[in-house]
């Protein structure tokens, strides 16, 4: 009983980390933005904002910075591919490799080699009085206030998409620009806001990483992360509700396998950390006959 | 007449050549910039950069030594970006052969079999392994149509633990040592030196990038390839099998990072270490990927990028050493380069 | 008619350029309040760039553009809505995952608040514009599922629904069929009373004579006049849209070929037995047990509304593994198991509908693109499946003289050449060795006249050699000109198959759509 409320509560911890970087690129997505730069903008976001989070002793100005970081990383990938129309999975992965290089540099430069890492001010849990007694039930609401974050966004995203005019226009704009284009939606602004929105989320997803998850910033502190929420975007269908059960379902596989690693069994841990990777094919091979997506995700946009 | 062609050559090479100039000379000046602003000198910096490399006998052979697996990796990604697909996997590939490299060689080392033999045998298994592995994810895409930017990376992620799982569990493990790593490999296992500490690796790195050349170039499947990549509805229509094409690329593209571990386990480090794959900050894999991306694929310009990569690659490492400067930021430098190449390049096509 | 003599719009010098191509050159159009003005010429002539500059998708290089008299600056699609133009695309620009209603109210600002739509009030609206025009459809059904005429339907309520005063048709009828044009032409009627003015614009003289109150003509991006259809003529049209061509045109501005009798073989060539196939693509359609013969020195046409199964019945041909059951016959073999590459080799080829998506290497050379398909001939082969590269580029260059294709040399990017001679450059593959059947799928499309007169030549010369031709073509006109028989395929069923001397444009017609 008390194990398993732990293992739930170990579960929901980690949700906000898959939830908050795929319904990141979801919203992207829907415009026709795909943004595989998830690794190296969550990379990039986590060390910026363990910095600002150490220096000003303020979480919350961590994880603002986090998000700064991300919209930044956003932005540039919108911004060079509208510009240049060179192909978004090229600039993704050059950003993925710039985010690498940058967090670490940052780290660097501003606090040096340290043989001890301070941790940073961490994220407050909130207890709600009387609901938080109730098994299970208490595994979900005794938590941070980015995972309240993450329920409320999952929520609004969906309300957005598919309950609003503006949403509807979005909408539109991923499944055919053109259609979108000639009844005057702006098709290029709609891009440039989603994508930098988008990778907005991707930063808190990686400043939560240090502010609440390890407490302290170390090099590839995303651990593929960043690709798995990409997966997570693609086998989700890009429908933000979702993203939310496939967080779950990861969330609760690194979960079990930091349970099973700890616990030591005869089977190397090695191969339980292999098990989010493996577990990621798996889906996307379950799930390939009714997955779907925006009919212009990932193309390029012109009028002439 | 005479002289106008010539004029006019000059004019087309320097159309060619125009994007790469530009690129490069944003990036040099955005790190400039920032080496200034960090309090470094920047003259000595850009100086230790470039001319490193070629200082000495000792760092000509570094170069050398960094440019092998790196034209490897770089072919590994360029290949099946040929059609169009992102190999990120080369990474993964590389360990994977490295580690079976190592494997096979710690259980032959009781045979006492020729030197040559057993160094064809080992670097085979490398490349096939990196080949089967690349495979997996070739044809979870011809198949199942996974994107192979997403089953790459899961794959490197999952090779990365099946070698620290080798190299810290019997009876692969060196005992006593703080740093996941294998035994040694018998000396006679080893690659030859050619010269100083340059050994045979190299050799084989300039034979693949001949034998690429040719597939490319020369061949049907090479024409199938590139056919594929100008325009995959056309190329099925007209008889081209896009499934096995695609499949062809992955083993290809994997053979080749494949190799590259199976050589540096046996030319460079004589056992496998975790993090052998590592060079200047990030593994060879991605700056194989960075390399492809700067040359555009084009397989005559892969191996000429390699090798300006490998100095600068090796420039960064004494500027790390000399003059204290953070490896990350030459890392920085080159994906902004390719950033600026790709964007360059496009722009200068449009006009 | 009572007409106001007034100009509703007017566009003064206006030009623009693409790249090297001079799409139009200081054109002068202007469009009286309450007709419907005919916007002709071949393809190529500029009509579409005009028409996208007065919706604000292209920047015009020089001009002015008038609405009502006043000078307007038309940057987006926006500008040109709110100041009353509305357009019907060619192509659809619906967005096919959303209903007809979600299509209309998009980038709306009267429905609802900023935020929420109110879709019961649009959804009254609608119907009612619906019920005014005569132009009815189904309101909650997914776009993609309905037919092409139905979606023109839904882009002119669209365009209404925004208050649209003048209304662009670009090739309106181009997927229309049967009695589909007369529906359309009284749904413009009722507009045009209601004081909407339209321009339509095709490219068939036939049409502009039929529906139109004048018409422009526009030639290689330049304004030829502007006539009055009531006194003109259909030679006068002709004569404004190809000065200094000598071609003869039948009244649907087609080149007036006839073709000779010829001998047809005893044996097929083809025999398609019982035919059924998997979709192409993704809950495609397939074909259902389609049986017929194609006998040498035949053209057979296949007729039927784009999608009906033109391209899995093409692709059946050269690519069996897309058979479910059923078979294809070629010179007495069956094609069972084989690949595309053998069926080539057998005497088979192919020329898909898409000429830049389907047909060709659009960034690779002419010389490779000569190649595709013959690339496993033996005769290019040397040893270790190595490509004999010179002597690919000696048949190019023979190639390209044979079929006149202008081009300074074989190593140019296919797609730098005109649409003309890249579908030279796809009938100089097809015919590179001699063929018994050529499989062509709408060889014509967007070519311009001198162009479909080489088409319609090469098809006949193959049939005056006794060769066999299975022509599939959108456009029934087209069709009728250079078949024998004619075979009208409808949801992936042959239907019904004609004899030349039955051939009857409204009974073909009515099988197309079901009828």
């Amino acid at each position: 009983m008390n194990v398993v409320n732990e293992l739930l509560k170990q579960m929901v911890a980690y949700t906000p980390i898959y939830t908050l970087s795929s319904l990141g690129l979801v919203i992207g997505g829907r415009a026709g933005i795909f943004n595989v730069s998830g690794e190296g903008t969550m990379l990039a976001a986590a060390s910026a904002g363990y910095i600002v989070a150490l220096q000003t002793g303020n979480w919350l100005l961590g994880i603002l910075a986090s998000a700064a970081m991300g919209a930044a990383f956003g932005f540039t990938l919108v911004f060079i591919h509208e510009t240049t129309k060179v192909s978004q999975f090229i600039i993704g992965i050059s950003l993925v490799i710039l985010g690498a290089g940058l967090s670490d540099l940052l780290y660097k430069l501003v606090l040096g080699v340290q043989l001890f890492i301070p941790e940073a001010p961490k994220v407050p849990e909130v207890r709600i009085p009387l609901l938080s007694r109730i098994p299970f039930l208490s595994a979900f609401i005794n938590q941070n206030v980015i995972v309240y974050l993450t329920y409320a966004l999952v929520i609004l995203v969906y309300y957005f998409l598919y309950k609003t005019k503006p949403g509807l226009e979005l909408r539109a704009v991923g499944e055919n620009p053109k259609a979108a284009d000639v009844v005057g939606i702006n098709v290029t602004l709609t891009r440039y806001l989603t994508t930098t929105l988008g990778g907005a989320l991707l930063g808190i997803a990686g400043g939560y990483l240090p502010l609440v998850v390890t407490g302290t910033y170390t090099p590839n502190i995303t651990n593929g992360r960043g690709f798995i929420a990409v997966g997570i975007a693609i086998f989700a269908s890009w429908r933000p509700e979702r993203t939310f059960l496939g967080a779950l379902l990861f969330a609760a596989i690194e979960a079990i396998a930091l349970q099973m690693q700890l616990s030591g069994t005869v089977i190397p841990y090695q191969f339980f950390l292999m098990t989010p990777f493996i577990g990621i094919l798996v889906v996307m091979w379950l799930f390939k006959k009714k997955v779907e997506f925006p009919a212009s995700l990932g193309k390029p946009y012109s009028r002439e | 007449m005479n002289n106008a062609t010539s004029t006019d050559k000059l004019k087309q090479l320097w159309l060619l050549t125009r994007p790469y100039v530009f690129a490069l000379g944003l990036a040099f000046l955005f790190t400039g910039i920032m080496l200034g602003l960090l309090g470094f000198n920047v003259w000595e910096a850009f100086k230790a950069l470039i001319t490193t490399s070629f200082s000495s006998k000792f760092q000509i052979v570094e170069t050398f030594k960094k440019f092998t697996p790196l034209v490897l990796t770089t072919f590994a990604f360029a290949i099946p970006f040929q059609i169009k697909f992102f190999n990120i996997g080369s990474t993964g590939q590389m360990i994977m052969g490295g580690t079976i490299a190592t494997m096979l060689g710690l259980g032959m080392s009781s045979f006492r079999v020729p030197s040559a033999l057993a160094i064809i045998l080992i670097l085979t298994a490398a490349a096939l392994t990196g080949a089967f592995y690349a495979l997996i994810a070739g044809a979870l895409k011809a198949y199942h149509n996974i994107n192979p930017i997403i089953s790459t990376i899961m794959l490197n992620f999952v090779a990365m633990q099946f070698t620290n799982f080798v190299a810290t569990t019997p009876p692969w493990q060196a005992p006593l040592t703080g740093h996941p790593m294998s035994k040694e490999l018998p000396k006679w296992m080893l690659l030859p030196r050619l010269f100083s500490e340059l050994h045979i690796g190299f050799l084989i790195a300039l034979g693949m990038v001949a034998f690429v050349y040719f597939i490319m170039k020369k061949t049907v499947i090479g024409y199938e390839i590139e056919s594929v990549g100008h325009n995959q509805r056309a190329a099925e229509i007209h008889g081209i099998n896009i499934k096995k094409t695609t499949l062809v690329t992955f083993f290809l593209g994997g053979l080749l990072a494949g190799l590259a571990g199976g050589i540096e386990v046996l030319g460079v480090h004589g056992r496998l270490v975790e993090g052998f794959a590592v060079t200047s900050g990030a593994e060879y894999g991605t700056f194989g990927t960075l390399t492809a991306l700067i040359s555009g694929a084009e397989p005559l310009a892969v191996p000429a990028v390699a090798f300006l990569m490998s100095i600068l690659l090796n420039g960064a490492d004494s500027l790390q050493r000399r003059l204290m400067v953070p490896v990350e930021l030459v890392f920085l430098t080159q994906a902004l380069i390719v950033i600026l190449v790709v964007t360059m390049r496009e722009r200068f096509r449009k006009r | 008619m009572a007409k106001d003599i007034t100009n509703i719009l007017e566009a003064r010098g206006v030009s623009k350029r693409f790249g090297e191509v001079q799409a139009l050159y200081k054109v002068d159009f202007s469009v009286r309040k309450g007709e419907i003005h005919g916007l002709l010429g071949e393809n190529g002539a500029g009509k579409s760039t005009l028409m996208n500059i007065l919706y604000g998708l292209y920047k015009p290089d020089e001009g002015e553009i008038y609405i009502e008299g006043k000078r307007v600056e038309i940057h987006s699609p926006l500008d040109s809505i709110r100041l009353g133009i509305g357009m019907i695309h060619q192509m659809s620009t619906l967005v096919p995952e959303f209903t007809a209603v979600e299509n209309i109210v998009l980038g709306t600002e009267e429905s609802g608040s900023r935020l929420n739509i109110d879709f019961s009030r649009a959804r009254k609206e609608i119907l009612e514009l619906s019920e005014k025009f005569g132009l009815r459809f189904p309101l909650d059904v997914k776009v993609k599922e309905l037919s092409a005429g139905t979606k023109q339907k839904i882009e002119i309520i669209r365009a209404l629904y925004r208050k649209a005063k003048i209304l662009i048709l670009d090739e309106p009828t181009a997927y229309l069929v049967g009695d589909e044009f007369d529906q359309l032409l009284s749904s413009l009627k009722i507009l045009v009373d209601n004081g909407v003015t339209v321009i339509f614009i095709t490219h068939k003289i036939r049409e502009v004579m039929q529906a139109c109150h004048r018409a422009s003509v526009l030639k290689g991006g330049r304004m030829q006049g502007t006539v009055d259809i009531e006194k003109t003529s259909k030679e006068e049209l002709v004569s404004l849209m190809f000065t200094g061509q000598n071609i003869d045109v039948t009244d649907s501005a087609l080149p007036n070929v006839i073709p000779e009798p010829v001998e047809r073989s005893e044996k097929p060539v083809c025999v398609i037995k019982n035919l059924n196939t998997y979709p192409i693509v993704k809950d495609g359609i397939v074909l259902k047990d389609v049986s017929f013969e194609v006998y040498g020195g035949e053209i057979f046409g296949i007729a039927g509304i784009s999608g009906n199964g033109q391209k899995e019945l093409a692709e059946a041909i050269v690519n069996p593994s897309i058979i479910a059951s059923g078979e294809v016959i070629i010179n007495g073999k069956t094609t069972t198991n084989l690949s595309t590459i053998d069926i080539f080799k057998m005497g088979v080829f192919y020329t898909p509908e898409d000429r830049v998506y389907e047909a060709i290497l659009p960034t690779a050379s002419i010389k490779k693109n000569l190649l595709l398909g013959h690339h496993r001939d033996n005769a290019f082969l040397g040893r270790m499946r190595t490509l004999r590269w010179n002597r690919i580029k000696g048949v190019s260059r023979e190639l390209i003289k044979r079929f006149n294709v202008k081009t300074p040399h074989e190593e140019l990017e296919i797609r730098k050449l005109s649409g003309g001679n890249i579908q030279k450059v796809v009938f100089a593959r097809a015919l590179m060795n001699p063929i018994d059947l050529l499989v062509t799928h709408n060889p014509t499309a967007g070519l311009d006249m001198a162009s479909v007169k080489f088409v319609f030549e090469q098809l006949l010369e193959l049939r005056r050699n006794g060769k066999a031709v299975l022509y599939l073509n959108e456009d029934l006109d087209e069709l009728m000109i250079v078949s024998d028989r004619i075979g009208v395929l409808h949801e992936g069923r042959l239907v019904g198959i004609f004899n030349r001397d039955e051939f009857d444009k409204n009974k073909i017609g009515a099988l197309m759509i079901g009828g």
